[in-house]
């Protein structure tokens, strides 16, 4: 007796405890089914209201006592303004000029009705201002008949009945576990099965195979012992839980939730506010260079292939300056090498979009600086922006004054930890500087500069804002990279967002083929 | 208890904020008027006070398209009249012909009033119209050029001394519409529909380059250049709108006149007119209080101040019997040159024009490009992304 009492606590427990989890999410549902029926329920009721009386005044008769119905004369256009127009409004046998001072209530939703009638359509709609009246309005001899339900408040929400079916099934629940065996899982099943009632009798069905389906869910987990080890994981894990969902919740709201935005819209095309379902047109219009010939500034391959010489010619400089400067700066002689530092890191520090505005300006034509420098050593003036060479190499120029210093910081800290025993047992052996180059610093190198490289390129590829600034795609747009062609499609080819998206999720899948693949060739250049 | 009490009024007054809301993008002078004639409105409506945002305006477009449809943003906002097209399709602003009548629209000129209209309804109060006009330094043109011929002539007589007869943003379809016009093109027939590509808009085209291959004009200045040209003696005129004047230096002898005379055609050069209206909310919370406030603000008094106060060129007739402003020999010139304007289409396509053309004419003008080529390529690109009529 002693030993099934102390058993069967803990099975009661575990029953509540599953019981708990599938009844809110069952809760859930069945609120979520609240809400829409009674939502129904109330606009079919307001609009039969509203019908009736619209339907009443066009014939001659009274409105029903709780609604303002009216009929509003055809419109009378302004002579001087064609888009000038004054409608009249009868009702309680007198006639009065909508919109004219004082202001009655609801004029203007009688104006803004007859308007929208006037093309002949039936409205019959729920006002979207959350007051729950409901407007009618259709063509009537002598004008638009149109009518306005008084407010109305739905159903309030059903408390009691939902703590009554939620004891129900939890005294169910409880049962099952005190008779045990079977009856434990037909316990869960029941009691979990109780909250689809009131869904039941609202006629919501899918809320009620929902709640259903959730039920059988739960009593299969619990009877495989799933429930149990999801229990016992939340358990031993809490701390560790508990620290991980503030960056949970964060990087959901502000990565995943976008990130899947943004795929799904690239499926969509966005017309003035409205979006319709294209499926792949997106893609294949991007994709098949939309209409453009390969060798067209705005066909995508010509692009892509601005966008990797871009990103190659970018890295290489990157690397090569950095190191550089990165082996002058961790040489012994050197003096002053803080404030050395300090100022290689300076390009690094200023804002990006600052620096392109800068160079943009030192690269025109007239009065720019580096035309200037050029004049005063007796070389004739380049117009920058003038050819594709030489405003890509504006760019390219401009990108790698902002990006070295970061190859530079990451080789200095890689230099620190190369041991000097390598290099002093390099130089007893006769190794030359180019050699105790190439055997000791450079392989040593490379396990830091690898991730710099691929976090580089990332950078590079989507380098937004010194293409845009400085060369703006100048000439002819020949200078565009994915991205800032996907900033066109997004505000300067009338808010294709959908075009965009797709844009977007295209280079976000050649990034990922850069890094799963692309990185992997580098590391494996590393040194076994 | 005190500093609760203190985060939750300031919370309340955040979440709802009492009266009228409206954002503009002003600064400086005009800022300063509108900001005056809003204190007149609170003091004789204490009970439904305006509130002024000031929001910058690269980002205020975008802003108001994203927030109004999820009923956020303001009741009212101050915005040139091209984007009325695609708010008014999308539903983000009111129609105002509820509130207009004829006695109300009579106190605009109708250019400024038509521009806020756009299919068969009104959408906006005129504030201000703008457009571009000449201005020239009298000491490097004595005689400002009344015709292109006369603006070819001192180029000739400035070109020894490296001076520019005009300069102005020459690649930008907004600066360039004054040829455009003046040849008699346009970007859009009355229908919305494109006419980028006509004889017109080819003799255009070849003028402006003509302008650049004989240094009459340089091949691609900006803003800030423009002014600086200006203001050292690099460039005798300028062709620029009212928002140049706080730019020219304090002793430079500047005048203003219209644009000249399109020789070739005998036809006044006619930049683009903007209007900048004050527009309302589709979700605006209390619409007539919303257009009482605008009604004031674009009304003859407020206009008066807007105009003495923040150099505003006002579209409303009466406030010329104002003295002051009927006297004033800037203002005469602006409203002259409103004689001969074409309105900036709201044409929702519009949008999908200017960089394109501000590219193709960028490769015309440094020679790299054929105008009537050019714009037979031009018209086929942005009829690919404009919507089918």
């Amino acid at each position: 007796m002693s030993e099934s009492s102390y058993t069967r606590v803990p099975v009661l427990g575990r029953q509540l405890r599953d019981f708990m989890f599938a009844g809110v999410l069952a809760l859930v549902i069945a609120s979520a089914a609240f809400v829409g029926v009674r939502n129904r329920e109330l606009a079919a009721r307001q609009i039969d209201l509203a019908t009736r009386s619209a339907d009443a005044v066009a014939d001659g008769r009274d409105a029903l006592p709780t609604v303002h119905a009216a009929i509003v004369s055809e419109p009378r256009i302004s002579t001087k303004h064609s888009y000038l127009r004054r409608r009249t409004i009868r009702e309680g046998g007198k006639t009065r000029v909508l919109g004219a001072e004082p202001h009655v209530a609801d004029d203007k939703l009688f104006y803004d009705a007859a308007n929208r009638a006037q093309q002949g359509a039936t409205i019959a709609e729920m006002l979207p201002d959350g007051s729950g009246r409901a407007l009618v309005a259709h063509k009537a001899p002598g004008g638009i008949a149109i009518a306005i339900t008084a407010p109305a408040a739905p159903a309030p929400y059903p408390f009691l009945v939902f703590i009554g079916v939620l004891g129900l099934g939890a005294s169910l629940v409880a049962a099952g576990a005190l008779v045990g065996r079977n009856a434990q899982r037909l316990g869960t099943l029941a009691g979990i099965a109780t909250l689809a009632v009131p869904t039941l009798l609202w006629q919501s069905w899918v809320a009620a195979s929902l709640i259903l389906a959730l039920a059988f869910v739960v009593a299969a987990m619990q009877h495989i012992g799933v429930s149990d080890r999801f229990a016992r994981g939340l358990v031993t894990h809490r701390v560790a839980l508990s620290f991980l969902s503030p960056a949970a919740v964060a990087m959901s709201v502000l990565v995943a939730a976008p990130f899947v935005i943004g795929l799904l819209l690239g499926f969509y095309d966005h017309h003035q506010g409205t979006w319709t379902f294209v499926g792949l047109d997106n893609f294949t219009r991007i994709l098949s260079g939309n209409g453009h010939s390969l060798d067209d500034p705005l066909n995508f391959w010509f692009i892509l292939g601005v966008t990797v010489l871009w990103t190659v010619a970018n890295i290489a400089l990157h690397v090569t300056v950095g190191v550089s400067l990165a082996l002058l700066l961790s040489r012994k002689w050197l003096r002053g090498k803080g404030i050395f530092r300090m100022l290689l890191i300076l390009p690094w520090a200023i804002p990006n979009y600052i620096t392109a505005l800068m160079w943009k300006g030192m690269f025109q034509g007239q009065y720019g600086a580096v035309n200037s420098l050029l004049h005063a050593v007796g070389l004739g003036d380049v117009s920058w922006f003038g050819s594709w060479a030489t405003a890509f190499s504006a760019n390219v120029i401009t990108n790698t004054w902002l990006g070295f210093p970061f190859m530079m910081v990451v080789a200095l800290g890689a230099l620190e930890t190369i041991p000097k025993e390598l290099y002093e047992a390099a130089s007893v052996d006769g190794a030359s500087a180019w050699q105790r180059f190439r055997h000791i610093t450079l392989p040593h190198l490379r396990p830091a500069l690898g991730p710099a490289v691929a976090l580089g390129s990332i950078w590079t590829f989507n380098m937004f804002n010194v293409i845009f600034l400085v060369s703006g795609g100048k000439p002819g747009d020949s200078t565009n990279i994915l991205v800032t062609d996907a900033y066109r499609w997004a505000f300067e080819r009338g808010d294709r967002y959908g075009m965009a998206a797709a844009e977007g999720t295209i280079i976000f899948l050649i990034l990922l083929l850069w890094t799963v693949f692309g990185t992997r060739v580098v590391r494996s250049k590393e040194p076994a | 208890m005190k500093f609760l009490v203190a985060v939750f009024a300031l919370l309340v007054a955040c979440s709802e904020p009492k009266g009228v809301v409206l954002w503009h993008a002003y600064n400086g002078d005009e800022r300063v008027a509108l900001e005056a004639t809003a204190t007149a409105w609170n003091t004789a409506h204490p009970d439904q006070p305006v509130t002024l945002v000031a929001v910058p305006y690269d980002a205020f477009a975008d802003k108001l398209s994203s927030a109004i449809p999820r009923g956020n943003g303001p009741d009212l906002f101050i915005y040139p009249q091209d984007r009325i097209g695609d708010w008014a399709a999308a539903g983000v602003i009111e129609p105002l012909e509820f509130w207009v009548d004829d006695a109300r629209a009579d106190r605009f000129t109708e250019q400024s009033l038509g521009a806020m209209a756009y299919h068969g309804s009104l959408w906006g109060l005129p504030m201000t119209v703008k457009s571009l006009v000449l201005y020239y330094r009298s000491d490097l043109a004595p005689e400002p050029p009344k015709t292109t011929a006369d603006l070819l002539a001192l180029a000739g007589k400035l070109r020894d001394r490296h001076v520019f007869a005009v300069a102005y943003p020459s690649p930008d379809l907004y600066a360039h519409a004054m040829w455009l016009h003046g040849f008699g093109g346009r970007v859009m027939d009355d229908d919305g529909a494109l006419t980028i590509a006509t004889p017109q808009a080819t003799q255009a085209m070849t003028f402006a380059r003509s302008l650049v291959a004989q240094g009459v004009a340089p091949e691609d200045a900006q803003g800030p250049l423009i002014a600086s040209m200006f203001n050292d003696g690099r460039a005798a005129t300028v062709v620029s709108g009212p928002w140049f004047i706080p730019d020219i230096g304090r002793n430079v002898p500047w005048h203003v006149t219209t644009l000249p005379i399109v020789s070739e055609t005998g036809k006044p050069a006619a930049p683009f007119v903007t209007a900048e209206g004050i527009l309302m909310s589709a979700r605006a919370k209390d619409k007539d209080a919303a257009f009482a406030v605008m009604d004031f603000l674009s009304g003859d008094a407020s206009a008066v101040v807007r105009a003495k106060a923040g150099h505003q060129v006002v579209p409303n007739i009466h406030a010329y019997d104002d003295k002051e402003l009927a006297g004033d020999p800037t203002v005469a010139v602006f409203r002259a040159q409103l004689q001969h304007v074409v309105p900036m289409p709201n044409d929702p396509n519009m949008r999908r024009v200017w960089t394109p053309y501000r590219t193709a004419l960028g490769e015309v003008l440094a020679g790299r490009d054929d105008p009537g080529a050019s714009l037979n390529a031009l018209q086929r690109e942005i009829e690919k992304y404009t919507d089918k009529k």
